[in-house]
């Protein structure tokens, strides 16, 4: 196995190189068809990696040259990282299709260039480097190179029209917490024999707390910029916006679960964050799931409204990541491995339906050539594969059963109620707030999805846009992928279960394995996995049905609780998916049989009597959110002018031209206040500059005497 | 702070008993000129004459009315030596002219019935009657009866207004869009016969001109209690009133 996983990780980055020696051999008008075949073969081989590490039961690792000053170079496949490996795989699998459907269906001028496929198989090996790395150093490194690459392909434009600022906040930020990251690292190995990770994990027991806290914070917005948390994520939305639509989805697949990894890393494996920290985490985490959904959902464009929800559910893994880091401080193993399984589980999720979701918005975008959705509509009937397959997407990010993100969701809240079991009254208080806050987030997303498909493919065509028939012609294969892996992750999970248990394990120091999946199909009353009484009660409810053909421990999520409890939670995606299609069946048959003998009469839409329902009467998107918009207008705060034009009295008005402005409410809170404290900062130092060269030469006089002073011994 | 409950509990119940018994308090309806015997001819002819829309006629020493275009002017009442013979009460809705009977709607819909008002260009006041049947005294809750904005579910196409030009086709559009077990009421003597509109380039005179009328409550406007009776005839749950008697071998449309 390890000879498999060895020799496939070095093919992701020969497949890689490859791929950019097909594309300056073959020419231009091969790039979309290179990057395609290339990219999903190396996703492919990504998958491949992971998968062996994950089924052998043990990390892989090997040592690279050794590189003066910075000690050796190695490289470090475990569970932790396999499970990001893997869901990388998947993610880019569907991306390489997709970009290359997708180039080759643009206009010529558009055609990418080898420049755009470079960068395009960099950030590739770079992302794989960054979770293969097994030492500081490379880790660094490559983390670098996956920033720049990042920046470069944000501002790929071959037309050379877009909007560069986007890219240049998003370089800044990343650089902010590129630096804070390194501090962080070599905090960590002040005490360590060398700079590998297995040295800094053996060294960081013997820090002191303050330092620990230094190092968690640091580590935390230098990875919190990657992972979009508030007040860090300014950079997010506007990014999204600005980059072409064949690297949204890269972003929120890919470069978004890094921020995690790195969070992940560094305070569950490589320290062991304490209790505050933990707290810290949640609460930012449930801040930011908020804040992110508020805005996802008031906002008008499908770009930045996907990348705000991918802000939301950022915040929703940070939270369950919080919830693990408190749970494991306070010494609840199997709470810690339910929290931090939870976070893994979405972590995936979101970025199997994020993709999907972009990509279906590219797909929209080149159908359309807009993203405003009060001017989009009707696309089901233009585009009714996408349609479907888009609608999937929204049904799993809303998180409605039986797709990926109800079990996530429904775990991380779990895991928020398992504080239960916790002693301290004041950190009930604070999970019981957090919780509610991430209650209120999934029904708030619930909101924004109804909206984002209902404004876009139901209803009628809003705007002037005519249908451009190159979409027809884009394969919807890559999207129709990850919407079967949405509903695989969300009707069998005790099948996915097992595989995070192998990764989150060492973390959380109990399986989740053992803890959620029970054996109902392995135990027998002999063996007494489980109790006697137990396993007959749930044998009449039906747990063990399929018991003998379907392979597994068994279908139901299941917490066990003591004598006078004795299920916590319990539920089963696999079975109420069959009870849920047979009850559908049923009520078809029924309804079907009644009414056979009515007539059915077809009417023309009820528009309210008017002669023709012209496009700008229908529903808008704006006007859909407006009440989310209303009941937080203490967050939102915005700022309207009404400007009223009117010809003889008040009543004769001929135009009301009402703007909106709103200034998130991150910039409003933290940057503005900053931004103006610098300025008058500098403002204040500048008294210094008066052009008085004897004051000057004072100054000069000063600066050598305090010099003078401190170095009196030396 | 208001005691609005303690007030209520003490005023006890406010609400007309109509249709259990008779609503009497003055002033509920304006009443209504009724068929009437002068002394002479000469009277009867002016009686007739001083009507602005025509719906006195003269025949002999008698004068007949037609209610449905008695736009409740009150001349034939105050400007006249000797007046129209005036009859209080409410219970005036009727069948329209060109119909021997008109079902009420399915016994199913008696006690609960959904009611869709269109505007079709009217002054404003049999709305406003209209809207009375929502306050406490008249509220039409109690009988079942309730407005709805869809016309998908409503069952009674309650027509106010003359149908002016521009409200033809919203109205025909309302009345397809109803499922088919539903009535038409014009309430108000625009909706019946044009009233003061009459028939003009940009008013249809009426909605028996566009659709099919199932009843009709006369008055201008009718009050509450007349177009509550209407409803309760809609829902079987009350006959239609008396009807006047038109002169003998006479074919016009009198009732
Ligand atoms: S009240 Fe006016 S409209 Fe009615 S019959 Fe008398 S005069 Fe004619």
């Amino acid at each position: 196995m390890a000879i498999i996983a060895g020799l496939s990780l070095g093919a992701i980055f020969v497949v890689c190189a490859g791929g950019v020696l097909f594309s300056a051999v073959l020419g231009r008008k091969h790039i979309p068809a290179v990057l395609a075949i290339a990219g999903a073969f190396s996703a492919i081989l990504m998958a491949l990696t992971s998968a062996a590490v994950l089924l052998a039961h043990q990390a892989f690792e090997v040592g690279l040259w050794i590189l003066d000053g910075f000690g050796r170079f190695t490289i470090h496949l475990d569970p932790l990282s396999s499970i990001f490996l893997f869901a990388s795989g998947v993610v880019y699998f569907s991306i390489s299709l997709f970009v290359g459907s997708f180039l080759r269906n643009q206009g010529d001028d558009a055609h990418p260039t080898l420049h755009f496929s470079i960068l395009y198989f960099a950030l590739m090996a770079a992302v794989v480097l960054i979770l293969v790395a097994g030492d500081t150093v490379l880790f660094l490194i490559s983390w670098e190179c996956m920033s720049i690459l990042c920046f470069l392909l944000i501002n790929y434009d071959p037309r050379g029209q877009s909007d560069k600022s986007a890219g240049y906040i998003m370089l800044a930020m990343s650089e902010a917490g590129f630096l804070a990251v390194a501090v962080a690292f070599l905090l960590l190995a002040r005490s360590a024999a060398d700079l590998s990770f297995a040295s800094l994990r053996s060294a960081s027991g013997s820090l002191s707390p303050q330092a620990l806290w230094l190092t968690f914070l640091l580590g935390f917005f230098g990875f919190g910029v990657k992972a979009g948390l508030v007040p860090v994520n300014f950079w997010l939305p506007r990014s999204y916006t600005a980059a072409p639509p064949v690297f949204v989805p890269v972003f929120a697949g890919i470069t978004l679960n890094l921020g995690f990894y790195g969070i992940l890393r560094l305070n569950a494996d490589l320290m062991h964050a304490g209790f505050g920290t933990g707290l810290l985490a949640l609460i930012t985490g449930s801040v930011t799931a908020l804040v992110g959904i508020l805005y996802a959902t008031t906002d008008g464009d499908m770009k930045t409204m996907l990348a705000h929800s991918s802000i939301e559910n950022a915040g929703i893994i940070v939270a369950a990541v919080g919830a693990f880091l408190v749970f494991r401080a306070l010494d609840q193993p199997v709470a810690a491995a339910l929290a931090v399984s939870a976070a893994l589980y979405h972590m995936a999720n979101h970025s199997v339906y994020k993709t999907l979701l972009f990509e279906g918005a590219g797909h929209v975008e080149a159908a359309t050539d807009t993203r405003d959705m009060d001017r989009l509509g009707g696309l089901a009937r233009v585009l009714p594969g996408l349609s479907a397959i888009f609608l999937v997407g929204c049904l799993a990010i809303s998180a409605v059963p039986p797709f990926n993100g109800f079990v996530s969701e429904w775990m991380t809240l779990q895991a928020l109620l398992r504080s239960a079991i916790l002693a301290s009254t004041s950190v009930r208080i604070v999970f019981a707030l957090c919780g509610a806050a991430l209650a209120l987030t999934a029904a708030l997303a619930v909101t924004c999805f109804v909206k984002v498909y209902a404004m876009n493919f139901l209803g009628i065509r809003r705007g002037t846009w005519e249908p451009q028939a190159r979409t027809q012609a884009m394969s919807k294969f890559p999207l129709a992928i990850l919407a079967v892996v949405c509903l695989l992750l969300g009707i069998l999970p005790t099948y996915v279960l097992p595989i995070l248990s192998e990764s989150v394990e060492p973390l959380a120091g109990a399986s989740v394995t053992t803890a959620l999946v029970q054996p109902f199909f392995t135990a027998t009353p002999q063996n007494a996995q489980l109790p006697a009484a137990f396993l007959q009660d749930f044998h009449n409810l039906g747990a063990q049905t399929g018991k003998g053909f379907v392979p597994g421990r068994g279908l139901v999520v299941l917490l066990r609780g003591l004598e006078a409890n004795p299920v916590v939670f319990a539920m089963s995606p696999s079975y109420s998916v069959v009870a849920l299609a047979l009850l559908l069946v049923v009520t078809w048959f029924v309804v079907t049989r009644l009414t056979k003998r009515r007539t059915l009469a077809r009417r023309p839409l009820w528009a309210g009597g008017i002669p023709r329902l012209l496009p700008l009467m229908t529903y808008t998107g704006t006007g859909f959110s407006n009440p989310v918009r209303v009941v937080f207008q203490a967050i939102f705060r915005p700022n309207i002018t009404e400007d009223t034009r009117q010809t003889v009295a008040v009543h004769f008005r001929t135009a009301i031209h009402r703007q909106r402005e709103e200034t998130h409410v991150v910039d409003r809170l933290l940057l503005k206040p900053i931004g103006a404290a610098v300025q008058w900062l500098a403002a204040f130092l500048a008294g210094m500059h008066h052009g008085r060269l004897n004051a000057y030469i004072a100054y000069v006089l000063a600066f050598l005497l305090l010099v003078l002073f401190f170095y009196r011994g030396g | 702070m208001s005691f609005w409950f303690w007030h209520g509990l003490r005023k006890g119940v406010q609400s007309t008993r109509y249709p259990a018994r008779a609503e009497n308090t003055p002033g509920v309806s304006p009443g209504r000129p009724v068929n009437t015997d002068f002394s002479s001819a000469e009277e009867a002819r002016r009686a007739a004459a001083i009507c602005p829309t025509d719906a006195i006629i003269a025949h002999g020493k008698s004068t007949y009315i037609n209610h449905g275009k008695c736009v409740h002017c009150q001349l034939c009442l105050r400007s006249l030596p000797s007046p129209m013979n005036w009859e209080p009460g409410y219970e005036w809705t009727r069948l329209p002219s060109n119909r021997a009977e008109s079902l009420p709607l399915p016994s199913a819909f008696a006690k609960s019935m959904h009611i869709m008002v269109v505007d079709a260009g009217d002054c404003g006041a049999c709305l406003r009657e209209l809207k009375q049947l929502n306050n406490p005294l008249y509220n039409m809750h109690r009988l079942g009866f309730f407005l709805t904005a869809t016309p998908r579910a409503a069952d009674l196409l309650l027509v106010v207004g003359p149908v002016s030009e521009n409200m033809r086709g919203p109205l025909l559009k309302t009345w397809e869009a109803m499922p088919t077990s539903r009535k038409v009421m014009a309430v108000g003597a625009c909706a019946i016969s044009g009233g003061v509109f009459g028939k003009s380039f940009m008013c249809a005179c009426g909605v028996s001109s566009v659709l099919p009328v199932d009843f009709e409550v006369p008055g201008n406007p009718p009050p509450p209690l007349a177009i509550l009776h209407g409803l309760l005839v809609v829902a079987g749950r009350k006959s239609v009133g008396p009807v006047q008697e038109s002169p003998k071998g006479d074919t016009a449309p009198w009732r």
